[in-house]
């Protein structure tokens, strides 16, 4: 456990430190932030039938396969390519600790990230508490649904990240696999919305796919729910799984490069 | 050294295996290093020797044999190991980005020494491998080879191991750093074990209390420096400078020991005289014996006299040689014709 946190305080430094980080982290927030404010100006205008905070939620998760590359990329890539993992190795510590302290690392700089967007609909509200009300920001079950659909998400986007990282020496290599994962993923969820089966209507092949995959395949529609302050557990769930299965094909990865 | 002084071992190998996919890289190799002995571990390319220093540190697993670092098994408990252990990889890789008492810092704290332990250590390894505060802020990244090396050192030294394993520590380094990385052992020599793999002979020859020799995954040989030499040279070597022609003295000689030949006769510059390099399987004693008879011989007029020692690279060469011609390819080859026309 202190070779944990030991890793986790080192990652976290190195991505405070690395320029990288600060460059994608800003135009990402800008980029957000720009998004965020033409949503709200146009909200009334648009059929988005969800509470406008979770257009941010959206942005943040869409967003995320041009950020996540950026905290994860280095992980591993760029100690294999130094060499220094067989350094690493050489303390006492675990792979297990290694992989999780990493990944420990990227996800709580995504989450810090994704506190700062969290910024703006908390600015509009302190600035304009009028239109913040009008808008929900002053319902607190929507900042947590958002919250934590954000930080399942993130759970599992960032693991994706750690995995393409422990495969290749190369960062750019590592960035563009967990771009190329992470898109992949959001593609299957988005072209899958609204195709919902539950198991008591299963009809065809397709239904029972749907229902085995659940939110797997439509976290995105679990959205609607948190959006609204209901936490669906399925989803949470199928989450974890998610980041477990990653984090556990990247300790695996680190296994065998040291045998 | 006899068994009642022999200190305890803090490495214990026996029958070591090691495979990569077609190649067997250890074929059951056995030996064991003393409490604060220094070991130098040699070998060709390819021998086998980061691959063992590999499975010491912990950082790859044997496919058999038994291997015990400060009595804990490596099979069992790996991770108990390494708090026994300074490993010092080849090449030494280090992170460029972080400033040399971040990263010692960090490798402290990653080695369980936390508040004041962790800065005591620091300030004694620092001093240890001579790394003074300037160098210590500055980058990893931005440091010559020889700073690199010391701060490896440094880290392999934190946490007060029993065992040192360093893999190629002089590899690049002038001969100022070396002589620097020689006088950080000998400041710890008794305290600590140190088990280092090296191509510069001079080196191990210089710094090592004994040396174990590898070839193919094979242990060839091992011993103290004089022990090897009386293994692997049977014939006592000296040179003699003196005037005089090589027929004259080589007669002179044979009266005394007629198997003494006469390896090398170089003029020696401005004096006229020459250096007579000579070889005898009598041993040192019938050396001296002719330099008695050379003494009393107006003629020669000897000015030179001094029984040479092989140096470890000639033992190096030896040792490895028989096992190169048992295993390459054209070895093989050599044996098969042999052993056809044996046949035949």
């Amino acid at each position: 456990m202190r070779e944990y946190w030991v890793i986790l305080r080192a990652e976290l430094f190195g991505l405070f430190i690395s320029p990288a980080t600060y460059v994608a982290s800003f135009y990402f927030l800008s980029l957000l932030a720009i998004g965020f404010r033409f949503f709200i100006e146009s909200f009334t205008a648009t059929d988005w039938i969800l509470p406008p905070l979770s257009s941010l939620v959206v942005g943040l998760v869409f967003g995320s396969p041009g950020l996540i590359p950026f905290l994860t990329m280095r992980s591993f890539a760029e100690e294999r390519r130094l060499g220094t993992l067989e350094t690493l190795m050489s303390a006492p510590v675990g792979s297990i600790s290694l992989v999780l302290g990493k990944w420990s690392a990227s996800y709580l700089f995504f989450l810090i990230i994704c506190g700062f967007a969290f910024c703006f609909p908390a600015l509009l509200h302190f600035l304009f508490p009028e239109q913040g009300e009008t808008l929900g920001f002053t319902q607190y079950e929507q900042w947590i649904g958002a919250w934590t659909f954000l930080m399942i998400f993130g759970a599992s986007f960032t693991s994706v990240g750690i995995f393409a990282s422990s495969i290749t020496k190369n960062q750019m290599v590592a960035g563009m696999l967990s771009f190329t994962l992470l898109t992949l993923y959001l593609s299957i969820m988005a072209f899958s919305f609204g195709e919902s089966s539950s198991l008591n209507s299963i009809d065809n092949f397709s239904d029972f796919w749907n229902a085995c995959l659940g939110s797997f395949g439509h976290g995105l529609h679990k959205l609607q729910h948190f959006s609204v302050g209901l936490i669906d557990v399925g989803t949470i769930f199928h989450q974890l799984i998610l980041s477990f299965l990653f984090l556990s094909l990247a300790t695996l990865q680190v296994e065998r490069l040291n045998h | 050294m006899s068994s009642e002084t022999k200190p305890l071992p803090i490495v214990e190998v026996l029958n070591l295996r090691k495979r990569y996919g077609a190649i067997q890289a250890l074929k059951g190799i056995s030996f064991s290093i003393g409490k604060g002995e220094i070991v130098g571990f040699l070998g060709p390319n390819g021998a086998g020797k980061s691959t063992t220093l590999r499975i010491l540190s912990g950082l790859i697993p044997a496919d058999s044999g038994e291997a015990k670092v400060c009595g804990v098994d490596l099979a069992e408990e790996e991770g108990e190991v390494r708090r026994h252990i300074g490993y010092l990889a080849e090449n030494n890789p280090l992170p460029e980005d972080l400033r040399v008492i971040e990263y010692l810092n960090f490798r402290a704290r990653l080695k369980g020494l936390e508040g004041s332990r962790k800065r005591e250590r620091t300030r004694i390894v620092l001093d240890i491998c001579d790394l003074e505060r300037k160098v210590s802020e500055r980058k990893i990244g931005n440091l010559s080879k020889g700073f690199r090396q010391r701060v490896g050192i440094a880290d392999a030294l934190l946490a007060e191991p029993r065992l040192v394993i360093l893999d190629e520590p002089t590899i690049g380094l002038d001969p100022r750093q070396s002589a620097i990385t020689r006088k950080m052992m000998e400041r710890l020599r008794g305290e600590v074990s140190f088990l280092l793999s090296s191509h510069i002979l001079s080196e191990v020859e210089a710094c090592c209390d004994r040396m174990i020799i590898l070839s193919h995954g094979q242990i060839v040989t091992e011993g103290t420096l004089l022990e090897l030499q009386k293994e692997f040279i049977h014939n006592t070597v000296f040179e003699i400078v003196a005037h005089g022609n090589r027929i004259d003295l080589q007669r002179e000689i044979r009266r005394i020991d007629e198997t003494c030949e006469l390896i090398q006769d170089d003029p020696v510059e401005v004096t006229g005289k020459r250096r007579f390099t000579f070889s005898t399987g009598k041993g040192s004693e019938v050396a001296e014996n002719i330099l008695k008879r050379l003494l009393g011989v107006e003629q020669f007029k000897v000015s030179e006299f001094q029984i040479t020692r092989p140096d470890l690279e000639t033992i190096f060469l030896r040792a490895t040689k028989k096992n190169w011609e048992d295993q390459d390819f054209l070895g093989r080859k050599k044996k098969r014709a042999e052993v056809a026309n044996e046949q035949s």
